[in-house]
């Protein structure tokens, strides 16, 4: 049994599809239990059975063709006039601007090829170092992991079966703390010279709502529509995708309709990865479940952790780990359904555990060897990957306090939510 | 990637209609996706109450998307994937390990192919049904066809990768 682990770890780094090596466990543990492995594909129908899983494609349609469009640009442009003239302005803005686009967009780098082409230039231009420019523009790109409306979010409310609204509400504080956090570094590393970039233009201002203003209702539309009940999670998205293809192909016209199959091509590739690995992954926890996996990870876990304190630890260094050898969806559907009784014995509450499981899988993003995002800077900004490593080892220095302040601070996550 | 215009040996061919009915198909499943849940909320705000089988034809939509997606990224072998270690294997390694791991891909499709072929027999032995009246294994046909081709596409990719191996040609 360890010995099969061990080969399909290998197999797994060696670069073998994810959903491939979870299937391929399940299937031996089925096996070897002597049931018959038509359950493997009645655990995937399961993807037909899980309403909230709609969100997941339009959501992520909306997002591609947000990130096709010009949408970036004008964002950036709003946000500038909107605090521009800030001491640091340009690096708040940069912070703001890749929060909410990653928000929605979900957490596939994307931020960093869409905005990162406009704001690295700008950030240059600015007078930042290029080193600091490298690694503010690649660490902000993993911000707003903790937003309304991000796919992560989503999928950690289905697999931990919570309710996706009070998620949306624990994580906006401690994406705020992160932004926060972040935007007081960039303050503080330009002390000395943070000029700001320009004035305050009423002019300015008012010229970029107006570039945007069929995009700035969106969030408006999402949160306000999700928060006041009025439209369930899917809904919000089926709202959004349309919304978003009627402004980007008849209003701006920044997308043709010829690019549109490509597309739609290109988002459900991505959609079809995630789903698949959690249709396998059904299986695969059903069989954990059967073998009684949590309650001897339960066992072990007593045997060497005593209190919430020290799980939390252990769980934000396990975390830390995870996230840098694996992506945050495999991550989720895998991983959560394993500690989340755990969590349960030792009284961690499981909204708090998911804000706690996301903020540190989005420090994965950034943790070397292996982390996404530096890889799509290292590739978008044809900087060598150790360069992109040490431009962003104090971002992620000041994202990892911040981490450990949520993970230790639950009420940061739960004190919005309805006693 | 094969699949030049004007070249017509079968793989080739077989090769570019593929793509174009999966893209054809992953349109219009998300068209028709956006149509129905956006015309549910159109509905239920008209007070009309919107189609009752709606919310159900959209969960097996999602499955349709999500299998159909999945067949896509395994043409381009983008599935979500661990690739640090073959990264720095040198390119003769890469496509050794490469056409191994597409092979055993392909073997893992293909066992699933064959139970989820079982499964639909059983439904359509049992009579199922979805959407009311409407036999389920109708919809549970794209299990077993989707898995079944994402196994061919494995096996090309390991052929693929076998005979850069041999042609010492980069890599595949």
């Amino acid at each position: 049994m360890i010995l099969t682990g061990l080969v399909l770890v290998l197999l797994a780094v060696m670069g073998m599809p994810l959903f491939a090596v979870i299937a391929a466990s399940a299937m031996l543990g089925f096996q070897r239990s002597e049931i018959p492995l038509s359950v493997v594909p009645i655990e995937i129908f399961g993807i037909a059975e899980m309403p909230i899983l709609l969100a997941i494609p339009l959501f992520t349609f909306a997002g591609y063709v947000l990130s096709e469009s010009r949408a970036p640009a004008r964002l950036v442009r709003i946000t500038n006039a909107l605090l521009g003239w800030l001491p640091g302005g340009l690096a708040i803005v940069s912070i703001a601007a890749c929060a909410m686009f990653t928000a929605f967009t979900g957490a596939s780098g994307v931020t960093i090829i869409a905005l990162g082409a406009l704001l690295y230039p700008a950030l240059k231009q600015a007078g930042y170092q290029e080193r600091f420019t490298l690694g503010l523009v690649t660490s902000a790109g993993s911000l707003g992991l903790l937003f309304v409306p991000s796919l992560p979010l989503i999928l950690y409310g289905v697999v931990a079966e919570v309710s996706i609204d009070e998620l949306f509400i624990a994580g906006v504080a401690p994406g705020i703390l992160m932004m926060v956090v972040l935007s007081a570094y960039c303050l503080w590393a330009y002390r000395g010279n943070s000029q700001p970039l320009g004035h305050f233009s009423m002019r300015e201002l008012g010229a970029a709502l107006r570039d945007s203003a069929w995009e700035i209702p969106l969030p408006f539309v999402v949160l306000g529509g999700i928060y006041s009940g009025w439209l369930a999670v899917s809904e919000a998205a089926a709202v959004t995708a349309i919304y978003v293809m009627f402004i980007e192909l008849v209003v701006h016209r920044d997308i043709k309709p010829g690019q549109l199959l490509d597309i739609v091509r290109q988002s459900m590739l991505l959609v079809g990865g995630i789903l698949i690995i959690l249709g396998v992954s059904l299986a695969s926890t059903n069989y954990m479940i059967d073998a009684q996996v949590p309650e001897m990870l339960i066992g072990v876990v007593r045997e060497y952790v005593d209190g919430p304190t020290s799980f939390l630890l252990a769980l934000f260094v396990f975390l830390l780990v995870l996230g840098a050898i694996l992506d945050i969806f495999s991550a989720l559907v895998l991983v959560v359904p394993l500690i989340l009784p755990v969590a349960a014995e030792y009284g961690i509450h499981p909204v708090h555990l998911g804000i706690v499981f996301l903020a540190t899988m989005q420090l994965g993003y950034l943790t070397p060897p292996v982390g996404l995002n530096l890889f799509v800077a290292s590739y978008r900004f044809n900087q060598s990957i150790v360069s992109v490593y040490l431009a962003t080892w104090p971002f992620l220095l000041m994202l990892g306090a911040s981490v450990l302040l949520i993970t230790f601070w639950p009420d940061l996550s739960l004190f919005l939510l309805a006693p | 990637m094969s699949g030049q215009p004007g070249s017509s040996s079968w793989p080739e061919k077989a090769e570019r209609i593929g793509r174009a009915a999966e893209n054809l198909s992953l349109a219009l499943l998300l068209a028709a996706m956006l149509f129905i849940a956006g015309a549910q909320i159109l509905l239920r705000n008209l007070g009309e109450g919107g189609f009752p089988w709606a919310d159900e034809a959209l969960r097996i939509m999602v499955l349709w998307l999500a299998m159909l997606g999945g067949l896509a990224a395994s043409r381009e072998d983008r599935h979500i994937g661990i690739d640090a270690l073959a990264r720095i294997l040198p390119p003769a390694g890469q496509n050794l390990v490469g056409a191994l791991i597409s092979a055993l891909t392909a073997a893992i499709c293909l066992i699933i192919a064959w139970n989820a072929a079982l499964f639909v027999g059983e439904s359509r032995e049992f009579g199922d049904l979805l959407l009311g009246k409407l036999p389920a294994w109708w919809f549970q046909t794209i299990l077993p066809v989707a898995f079944g081709l994402m196994g061919y596409r494995y096996l090309v990719w390991s052929l693929r990768r076998l005979r850069a191996l041999f042609s010492r040609s980069p890599s595949a």
